[in-house]
């Protein structure tokens, strides 16, 4: 008969289940340091221990991970969580919301009116953070300067226009080589704010062309599809004679090259932050503090600026999130102002800039 | 005289058997239960699984009908739900994987059970074996950074060649001829298939009666007709369901999958090198931002995913059962 | 004894010369098949261990996440704690239900329908697609709850483990002869010790080494966890306040990203969880070898 003893494989059991426990209901010793370390840098208060999660928009990921690495030096003990990959679009940042499951999304635009009655904790604020081109980048060899329009870029999207020396696109480009290639158009395959405002621009700038309609989901004809911006930016490095649409930061920092867009003064303006700057001190803006900076009269204006938005809700239920997430805002409408430009975002003009911070006072912090 | 006021002397107590505690009918009454209970949890879990999807999932099921299943229309964003292209996707690269799958784990169960030398077979079945522990997602980052790129200019390549052919040009063509694609997602998830179906294979081979070989070997067989006429014959229904279960695998591979296929609805074509989607591979990408009957057709896409594996894998483990019994091995 | 079909006319046969080259050529074409199948895995394997082993140093393994995908620091160590711990416990979770509930199907319920019904509707289970499961706990749990946790993770790799286990337990119970069962019962143990003392320390090799198979698995899974766990940038020792993290999940992340840096960092992780699924199975393998040399 065996000699394992049924003793022995109780007491791993055991053990396991304890450790597991002991584990599961011990210090969380990095997300939330409860010992007041006072001497904290700056003039702000140090706030308590605190953790507000944000999930949503790829399109201002890279910016709100830069600041939240900044803030972490102002206040220590609150931590801020948005996925740098992942994120999952701007419908996820409004879904998760929606169902309480983080403290604020990231959203290229405001939500729709119908949906609001789908956001269980009540009133919402939308508070725009920065703004960004959406570049129209493109891997093709040789090509290192392009200049496309509304019309042509809609046709190619549409899979109307299929090679690269199209005469659609020669017209725009003279003198440039282009290649007798099929195009390949990388767009989006989730719920997302850039493709809601890269196909708002078409549906302004080739409003006889453009049929596909603007939302966050689109029902594309052809092409290839990608997750996030990174993921389109991914694509497009990897994939000869493809064109997609990414926010200029991704897609400066993928080494791709992005052409100059036809504006609505009629001039060919590349995409950069001035020329996002320029968009967004044109923009009207509206009560909520939305704002449309798509397509704006203006010549130095880059056509396909983007706006994005943190949301949140106006009654927050915890008094430690949300003191947290109101620094953390505060934070943003300071030095985060700053950083925008050092990671190529466009900060918000000053008119935009002041409304946002009174909108600050409108939190209710229990 | 005194009393005698001892006490009178006790009876010493019978010897007791080790261990004999009174109450051991509670223990084993209530350990009882307790098994019994742990088997209920199954189906509670289960029937929980199934309810819960297919009450999330009942808004799309309403609001489209048996078109969620015959209509390719999916259109998140104007309240279209048909999920046809999801459906044929799954099925194409599954069919894919299995093409390439089948006949390479037929040779490697072969060559373990008939042609490797003994000291061999164990090694060799360890090597597929792990081939079966890496995760899905290792065999998503390797497909899509180191085999994807290699095979576009071999695409294109056959694209080229057979350009104008009736009917390989169809099937080796694309639009467009794209390394994401249903060609390279179903080899992948050949790769991810072969250990499960060569383990199953193995075993139905192995059990082959020494006796049918052998006479077959006296006769003057050689190694391939014996195989043909002993193994293959007695194999058959144990070949299928190894078939099955690799197909009810394929079906429910995910990350692998959304890495590799391109996220294309609505294509249905018999182009293999074009971008498409499957059923798995849709709810990975859709489901974080779906909310209301978006995300209610994503469940409804994991309740039909369920149903058939479940479908799937019931005929499977019927021929198993079935060719257990002619065995006369009783289960 | 009838002889096999098809080899009748055998012998010294005039196509004795064809049929030996055919049945050549098939030899050579299933230890072909053989080789076929060894390449991915080299392929695989050695890649992994190419691009990941000069990712991997102490600073990787310990590292936060990266705040940014063009971070050129940053490592997995959140990533390495939220596996261990998420799949530790669903096995906490799955393992004692598991043997329990392969106990009760084959020592209690043997021969009734009901537990015909049980085992079937396990070998069901075994076979539901892990993103359903990952499905069924976000609907059920994590919009009830609203949270996303370490624990909603190990929920879902424990409904991935649960059928596993249960069939695994089973098939090592049959394993052991009821004589030793009648033994014990007829030395006046009743049926629970009889279980606990004598079948279960029998069956208890193959059972490990079962587990250990079902850990492997579940620790390489991502699906069912991508929209439970939620995220975090550091270290999470708690399963219940806070989002988690595991290896899968930084794989898939950073494999669609543009930038080399958090390529990088996918290779080096996905290297960690080989090597991590590679010790279980491997554990799995000795545990059962033990087993085979006891009773052979």
């Amino acid at each position: 008969m065996t000699r394992t003893s049924p003793r022995w494989r109780w007491l791993v059991a055991m053990m396991l289940v304890l450790g597991v426990f002991a584990a599961a209901c011990g210090s969380d010793s990095d997300t939330s340091s409860t010992d007041d370390t006072s001497g904290g840098s700056g003039s702000s208060t140090e706030l308590p221990a605190a953790e507000i999660t944000g999930s949503g928009s790829t399109f201002q990921a890279a910016y709100n991970n830069e600041v939240i690495q900044a803030f972490k030096s102002v206040q220590p003990n609150v931590t801020v969580i948005y996925p740098p990959t992942n994120s999952g679009g701007s419908g996820k940042g409004q879904t998760d919301l929606q169902a309480e499951l983080v403290e604020f999304a990231g959203s290229d635009g405001v939500p729709k009116e119908e949906e609001l009655p789908l956001y269980q904790g009540g009133d919402l604020l939308y508070f725009p953070t920065v703004a960004a081109p959406i570049t129209v980048s493109y891997n093709v060899s040789g090509v290192d300067e392009l200049k496309l329009d509304g019309d042509t870029i809609a046709k190619i999207f549409q899979g109307q226009i299929t090679k690269w020396n199209d005469p659609a696109i020669a017209d725009l480009n003279r003198g440039v080589d282009l290649p007798d290639a099929d195009i390949v158009a990388v767009h989006r395959s989730e719920s997302s704010g850039t493709t809601a405002n890269f196909t708002k621009f078409l549906t302004l700038a080739a409003p006889n062309t453009w049929t596909l309609g603007t939302d966050k989901t689109i029902a594309w004809t052809g092409g290839q599809a990608a997750e996030g911006n990174g993921g389109v930016t991914n694509a497009v490095k990897s994939t000869p004679n493809s064109i997609g649409y990414i926010d200029y930061s991704d897609a400066k920092a993928g080494g791709l090259s992005f052409a100059s867009i036809k504006n609505k003064d009629g001039k060919f303006v590349k995409a950069s932050t001035e020329s996002a700057s320029a968009a967004v001190a044109g923009a009207t803006i509206n009560p909520d503090l939305s704002y449309d900076p798509i397509f704006d009269p203006g010549a130095d204006s880059y056509a396909i600026t983007s706006p994005t938005y943190i949301v949140i809700y106006k009654n927050q239920t915890d008094a430690a999130k949300g003191n947290a997430m109101k620094a953390f805002l505060e934070y943003i409408y300071g030095d985060g102002q700053e950083i925008a430009t050092t990671i190529d975002y466009a900060p918000l003009s000053s008119e935009l800039l002041s409304k946002a911070k009174a909108q600050l006072d409108d939190i209710v912090i229990p | 005289m005194a009393l005698d006021l001892q006490p009178p002397p006790t009876r010493p107590s019978a010897p007791r058997l080790a261990d004999e505690r009174p109450p051991g009918i509670v223990v084993d009454t209530a350990f009882r239960w307790l098994a019994f209970a742990a088997g209920m949890l199954v189906l509670v879990i289960l029937g929980l699984i199934l309810y819960s999807t297919t009450e999330q999932a009942w808004p799309a099921f309403q609001a489209e009908g048996i078109d969620f299943l015959i209509k390719n229309d999916w259109n998140p964003a104007a309240g279209s739900y048909g999920a046809l292209s999801f459906v044929f996707g799954t099925l194409l690269i599954s069919v894919i994987a299995l093409l390439i799958a089948v006949p390479i784990s037929l040779g490697i169960a072969l060559f373990v059970t008939e042609v490797a030398p003994s000291w061999l077979r164990r090694p060799v079945i360890t090597v597929i074996d792990l081939l079966a522990t890496i995760p899905s997602v290792v065999f998503g980052l390797w497909g899509a950074y180191v085999f994807a790129p290699w095979v576009l200019p071999r695409y294109e390549d056959l694209a080229n060649a057979f350009s104008g052919v009736p009917v390989l040009g169809t099937l080796f063509n694309g639009t467009p001829v794209s390394a994401r694609s249903f060609m390279t997602a179903g080899i992948i998830l050949a790769i991810m298939v072969i250990p499960i179906v060569t383990s199953i294979t193995r075993e139905v081979f192995a059990t082959t009666p020494a006796a049918q070989k052998e006479g077959a070997m006296a006769l003057g067989a050689t190694r391939w007709e014996m195989i043909r006429g002993a193994v293959f014959p007695h194999a058959r229904s144990g070949i299928t369901s190894a078939v099955l279960i690799g197909l009810g695998r394929a079906i429910g591979e995910t990350i692998a999958v959304v890495l590799l296929i391109g996220s294309l609805p609505n294509k249905i074509t018999a182009e293999l090198f074009s971008p498409g989607d499957s059923m798995a591979s849709v709810i990975v990408s859709q489901f974080g931002e779906a909310s209301g009957t978006h995300r209610s057709a994503l469940i409804g896409l994991g309740v039909l995913l369920f149903i058939i594996t479940l479908i799937v894998g019931v005929i499977a483990r019927g021929l198993i059962a079935r060719s257990d019994r002619k065995l006369g091995l009783a289960r | 004894m009838t002889a096999a079909t098809g080899v009748s006319h055998l012998g010294a046969s005039p196509g004795r010369g064809l049929r030996k080259a055919k049945s050549s050529i098939a030899t050579v074409t299933i230890v072909g098949a053989f080789v076929v199948a060894l390449i991915p895995l080299a392929l695989i394997i050695g890649y992994v261990i190419f691009r990941g082993a000069s990712v991997i140093n102490a600073d990787f393994l310990t590292g936060e996440i990266a705040y940014s995908p063009r971070s050129p620091s940053g490592g997995i160590g959140p990533a390495i704690v939220g596996t261990l711990l998420i799949t530790g416990a669903a096995t906490a979770l799955a393992v004692p239900l598991g043997v329990l509930g392969g106990i009760w199907i084959h020592e209690y319920g043997a021969g009734s329908r009901l537990a015909a019904f049980v085992r079937f509707l396990a070998d069901v289970m075994t076979g539901v697609p892990s993103i359903v499961m990952g499905l069924f706990i976000y609907t059920f749990i994590v919009l009830n709850t609203k949270q996303t946790n370490g624990f909603a993770g190990a929920l879902a790799l424990a409904c991935l483990m649960l059928p596993v286990v249960i069939r695994t337990t089973e098939e090592m119970l049959r394993l052991v002869p009821d004589e030793q069962r009648e033994a014990s019962m007829a030395l006046g143990s009743r049926k629970a010790r009889t279980i606990m003392r004598v079948v279960l320390p029998a069956a208890t090799p193959g059972i490990v080494s079962g587990a250990l198979l079902a850990v492997a698995r579940a620790a390489g899974e991502t699906a069912p966890l991508l929209f439970v766990i939620g995220f975090t940038f550091t270290t999470n020792s708690s399963l219940f306040t806070g989002g988690n993290t595991a290896l899968p999940v930084q794989i898939y992340g950073n494999a669609a990203s543009a930038f080399e840096a958090a390529q990088d960092r996918a290779w080096g992780a996905a290297l960690t969880l080989i090597v991590l699924v590679f010790l279980f199975t491997i554990a799995a393998r000795i545990v059962s070898a033990l087993f085979v040399r006891k009773q052979g």
